[in-house]
């Protein structure tokens, strides 16, 4: 039994906007991403996790708990980091923090502190005067403090600028190596492609694919570009045996795709050149989903 | 003259906060951007340079124009996009761009339907009613759509989805063959990394670094992580000489080393006499030049360096 399992979930709210059909199994310990367009269904497939939707049809279960039925229960396991956060009336940020420990009745002082060190956060002053990156760090510290065994987050990235963004991560990757369960939705690549082991796309309300970090990361094939000193050694290279992806005569560029099987018979052949540069186009998390992304029809009805 | 310039631009907010003697200058046609945390400058600085805020000392001018004295033109001229958008929340989209399009004399609306179109913006709905999203999408649209020859743009996509950032940096570079001149703040680096020609980090009010983003896509000083397929091999290798290896993973028998590309023929005869399982690039990227800036006290000499050498 996955630790998150979420089986043929639908709510339509018509007009084609909702989820349609969703499947996605979590593993303990594991960290999974989620990733696609704004309105493309991330939030509501999240918050019916939280047991804030009843779905029209499947169910969602953590821990084999339902987490329409059994809402209160489920949330007893959870930190949630909310999509769009509506703060209550609070003096401080410390006085929201108090009041989110005694709700929940979970209080674990030490890690609170410790993740306010962490994010840099100064939580005694007045919540609404707080700029929206020191509300996001205010809603990531509610739902790290008490140190809960999964956590699910909603784009919580959003609003920090890069060094923020940079502690969070941080955060995160100590979290995942204490063994907790993610769940995170968010619009930047790098964050996923460091934090999670499997990243879900969604279109349209539906799954158009699951895609693991580390096989993106390990891709085995590569591209190079390469630029040549001279044109005469660019123009042999052309007859090489390698896939040319694209040739730029002007600057004696080459674009070769190359398996790593064939990488030992490129270096080789280069050695037969006189070669400017050689450097690597990365593919990345980015790229895959675009790719997806263009190409996928969702295969909603 | 720049086309765009700041000179010696301070504001003291005291308790350190505000920017203080800033200067920099952007060429007509060049996409500049400026990076930094929050509250370390950037939008105090765009608030001068169109003429919102008075200088304490310094001044900022926009094609000859200064930024205080002739701030109601600066308004009306360059095409801008605040870092927090207050729109007038009785309106419909469509209605708040009639507006913006009547202020600035705009009567050829064939660039507005065209951005529409882009950003896939359906601006019929209450302001109110719209997501952060499309909010950002509707300045992006009433910046651009009087065709101003200048922009500065606070933190464009913040709040756009990955494929509307990717349509935005569509939208930089289309602007950018016409011609036009643009300072560009943002958080993320990879939008800058496509767009910008220069790049200034700013930290605590103060300019601490200048790159000409050039020097960071094409730096000649590579790095090559590689694995042997044998252990023998990864032994062998590290009898080399004139290799400089930056790390080394016995039991995964991976290494990773420094070339200039000066060297990188000598690196591959060297590198044909062995058998590999893969050979790939760690690249420096903006992001880690920016982190690595943040994280040291370093002196924009000091900076230079680190990405020139």
């Amino acid at each position: 039994m996955s630790l998150i399992e979420i089986h043929g979930l639908t709510k339509d709210y018509g007009r084609g906007r909702g989820i349609f059909d969703i499947h996605l199994e979590v593993e303990e310990g594991e960290s999974f991403g989620f990733v696609g367009t704004n309105g493309a269904g991330k939030t509501t497939t999240i918050r019916h996790l939280m047991g804030f939707l009843d779905p029209h049809e499947g169910s969602c279960k953590i821990r084999g708990l339902d987490c329409w039925h059994q809402a209160a229960e489920v949330k007893k396991h959870v930190g949630y980091v909310p999509g769009e956060i509506a703060f209550p009336d609070a003096s401080s940020g410390f006085a929201f923090l108090d009041r989110q420990a005694t709700m929940t009745g979970r209080t674990n002082r030490r890690y609170r502190d410790y993740i306010l060190d962490k994010l840099q956060l100064d939580a005694s002053a007045n919540l609404k005067r707080m700029s929206k990156g020191m509300k996001q760090k205010t809603a990531i510290v509610a739902a790290f403090m008490h140190d809960p065994p999964i956590l699910i987050m909603d784009e919580p990235s959003t609003g920090l600028d890069p060094l923020m963004r940079a502690s969070f991560v941080d955060l995160l990757e100590e979290e995942r190596s204490r063994g907790k369960t993610i769940f995170m939705s968010s619009h930047m690549f790098d964050e996923l492609e460091t934090t999670c082991d499997r990243v879900a796309m969604i279109k349209d309300g539906a799954i158009v694919d699951v895609a693991s970090t580390a096989a993106i990361r390990h891709h085995e094939d590569k591209t190079y570009k390469i630029e040549f000193l001279a044109g005469e050694d660019y123009r042999r290279f052309l007859s090489e045996p390698f896939q040319v992806s694209e040739r730029r005569d002007s600057t004696n560029q080459v674009f070769v795709n190359v398996h790593d099987d064939e990488i030992d018979l490129l270096v080789r052949r280069l050695t037969g050149y006189r070669i400017k540069f050689f450097t690597e186009i990365k593919y990345s998390l980015e790229q895959y989903f675009n790719n997806i992304y263009k190409r996928e029809p969702a295969d909603v009805q | 003259m720049a086309l765009l310039e700041v000179n010696n631009l301070t504001k003291d907010y005291g308790c350190g906060r505000g920017v203080f003697d800033v200067s920099f200058g952007i060429e007509e046609g060049e996409v500049f951007g400026f990076l930094g945390p929050n509250g370390a400058g950037k939008t105090t600085t765009i608030r001068h340079i169109m003429g919102f805020s008075k200088p304490q000392k310094g001044s900022t001018s926009v094609d000859g124009m200064d930024g205080w004295e002739m701030a109601d033109q600066i308004q009306r001229e360059l095409g801008y996009l605040p870092g927090e958008i207050a729109l007038p929340s009785n309106l419909t989209g469509t209605q708040f761009i009639k507006y913006m399009a009547e202020l600035r004399g705009v009567t050829d609306m064939s660039k507005t339907r065209h951005l529409l179109d882009k950003f896939e913006l359906d601006p019929s709905g209450r302001l109110k009613r719209m997501s952060l999203g499309m909010r950002r999408k509707l300045a992006i649209v009433t910046a651009f759509m009087h065709n101003p020859r200048i922009l500065a743009l606070d933190e464009p996509t913040s709040g756009l989805d990955p494929i509307m950032q990717e349509t935005f940096i569509d939208l930089v570079l289309e602007e950018k063959r016409q011609g036009k001149t643009i300072l560009l703040s943002s958080h993320i680096f990879s939008e800058v990394e496509a767009t910008c020609d220069r790049i200034a980090i700013i930290k605590e009010g103060r300019i601490v670094s200048e790159i000409v983003a050039d020097e960071l896509r094409h730096r000649q000083d590579k790095v090559y992580r590689f694995e042997f397929l044998g252990d023998e091999d990864f032994e062998r290798f590290a009898q080399e000489e004139h290799v400089q290896i930056i790390a080394a993973h016995r039991e995964k028998r991976q290494l990773t080393v420094g070339i200039h590309d000066n060297d990188i023929n000598e690196f591959f005869s060297t590198l044909s006499r062995y058998s590999l399982k893969y050979l790939k690039e760690e690249k420096f990227t903006l992001e880690e030049y920016f982190l690595d800036f943040y994280d040291r006290e370093k002196t924009v000499a000091e900076g230079l360096a680190h990405v020139v050498n």
